[in-house]
């Protein structure tokens, strides 16, 4: 077993449990152990609280990553914008006169930054430290034959100088973490676009999700999958505001990859909390049916996590 | 400064003192570099969606002209950035618009401006240490999948973060 600090921000702990249920799920079968971050706070979001204090910002998330070093792990992030903070924070601290000012906060709870913690999204963390084939070889519910839109999202991909993940002009990862699943990735031409999340203004992001969320129709996919709870709720809620305000039927179940990951490792169906969406994946109910004989045994599993 | 931005010859005056407020923010200098190619807007989602209302080049601009009260007021056209980072994916100059963007928040924070949802959001970052809330809610639906209630945050430790330093190194 590997074993990683998970740093779970805010929003799938305290919004959305089933998905940290889905990664407590899914990362023990793929040799990864997960080590809980004692004593971690919001990251904070590189959103609101980043716009009041940027240096204050830096020095919580320096604390985060501070957690870690203690532990003498590396870090892994459920959320696009957890791991911009993180990532952004290890980056600008690299200059000495930044990181001085951020130790002398961090010396009034006796801590001290030291930079030896690396951090990845789970969406990279799955494609370099457990890899697709050791993925595919966890699936005993190949979801063949599912249509999956993605939407990458900003914050895994850019800034690339600092996120280092992937070509954000030609991304590759999240095709290839669903086609492990034997499902089918389907790229919408407005895949590039933002979830609109930050934005203030009421106009900008409305019209943008509706220009999104029409080319994910034309692909006729059963899930739209992504990597960030943040963009989750755009999504769900949010397309059905979309689909009001400017008389679509817009109708794409939402849904997290970890989700999407552990049903097709045998979690059962109603352990993906989907009683709490607006669009429910039920297309998935007909892979739940289907008895998973062979070399997993019997793994028609409905022993939760 | 008792005059506004432009003088009584319609020209644009330079607010040096804006100039170096904003520089003194982290990564706000590098508004310096900027050379209005315009790399920026035509990736930026916000400026498609508002038709050109909002534009990163622009504020990039005003910053250089120092043209401080037409960005730090109430509903501020800075808070339509998505903040997607296309602009700093773009830039040939690595401005990262979006971190000087930042920087001009910082300023309308400072002077006490912030749009109702945004100061919610950090009211409840500053009393919890997080963005979303614990609450019996939360922990009986963790419950329901076997997870233990939600850790707390050890506040005495994010408050004494929170603080601003007396020290002169921090000051602008």
């Amino acid at each position: 077993m590997k074993r990683f600090a998970f740093f779970p921000g805010c929003l799938i702990p305290a919004r959305h449990p089933a998905m940290e249920l889905a990664i407590r799920y899914a990362l023990p079968k793929l040799g990864i152990e997960i080590v809980d971050l004692e004593g971690s706070s919001c990251c904070p979001d590189p959103l609101y609280f980043k716009s009041k204090d940027k240096l204050s910002w830096l020095a919580v998330a320096a604390r985060n990553l501070c957690l870690a070093e203690d532990l003498g792990l590396d870090i892994f992030t459920n959320c696009s914008g957890c791991t911009a903070t993180l990532s952004e924070a290890r980056h600008l601290l690299l200059d000495e006169a930044l990181r001085s000012k951020v130790n002398d906060r961090l010396a009034r709870i006796g801590r001290q930054y030291r930079g030896t913690a690396k951090v990845r999204h789970i969406a990279s963390l799955l494609r370099d430290e457990v890899g697709y084939d050791r993925i595919r070889a966890s699936v005993v519910r190949p979801l063949e034959g599912l249509k999956v839109a993605i939407h990458y999202g900003c914050h895994l991909l850019k800034p690339s100088l600092i996120m280092q993940v992937d070509d954000p002009n030609d991304p590759a990862v999240l095709e290839h973490l669903v086609r492990a699943l034997g499902a089918t990735p389907r790229r919408h031409r407005n895949w590039y676009l933002c979830c609109g999340k930050a934005c203030q203004s009421a106009e900008v992001p409305a019209r943008m999700m509706c220009h999104l969320l029409e080319t994910v129709n034309e692909q006729e996919a059963d899930v739209l999958c992504m990597v960030c709870p943040s963009c989750f709720a755009q999504f769900d809620y949010g397309q059905f505001k979309i689909s009001q305000q400017f008389g679509k039927d817009f109708h794409t179940p939402p849904i997290y990859y970890m989700q999407l990951l552990a049903f097709a490792q045998g979690m059962p169906y109603e352990n993906l909390g989907s009683e709490r969406q607006r669009f429910k994946p039920e297309c998935l109910n007909r892979y739940e049916l289907v008895p998973t004989a062979g070399r997993h045994g019997n793994t028609l599993a409905h022993n939760g996590a | 400064m008792p005059e506004g931005p432009a003088d009584r010859a319609g020209l644009a005056r330079v607010d040096f003192e804006f100039r170096r407020k904003v520089a003194q923010k982290i990564e706000g200098n590098l508004a310096t570099f900027c050379y209005q190619c315009g790399a920026c807007v035509g990736d930026c989602p916000a400026a498609t969606y508002s038709d050109g209302a909002f534009n990163p080049r622009e504020i990039m601009l005003k910053v250089l002209y120092g043209l401080g009260d037409e960005l730090l007021v109430e509903d501020s056209v800075l808070w339509n950035c998505t903040n997607c980072y296309n602009c700093h994916e773009r830039c040939p100059q690595q401005v990262k618009p979006v971190e000087v963007i930042i920087s001009l928040k910082n300023l309308l924070a400072d002077a006490g401006i912030c749009p109702d949802p945004v100061a919610k959001v950090i009211e409840v970052f500053e009393t919890t240490g997080r963005t979303v809330p614990p609450s019996a809610a939360i922990d009986r639906q963790r419950q329901r999948y076997g997870l233990p209630p939600l850790p707390p945050v050890p506040m005495d430790e994010i408050r004494a973060l929170l603080e601003p330093s007396p020290d002169r190194r921090e000051k602008p």
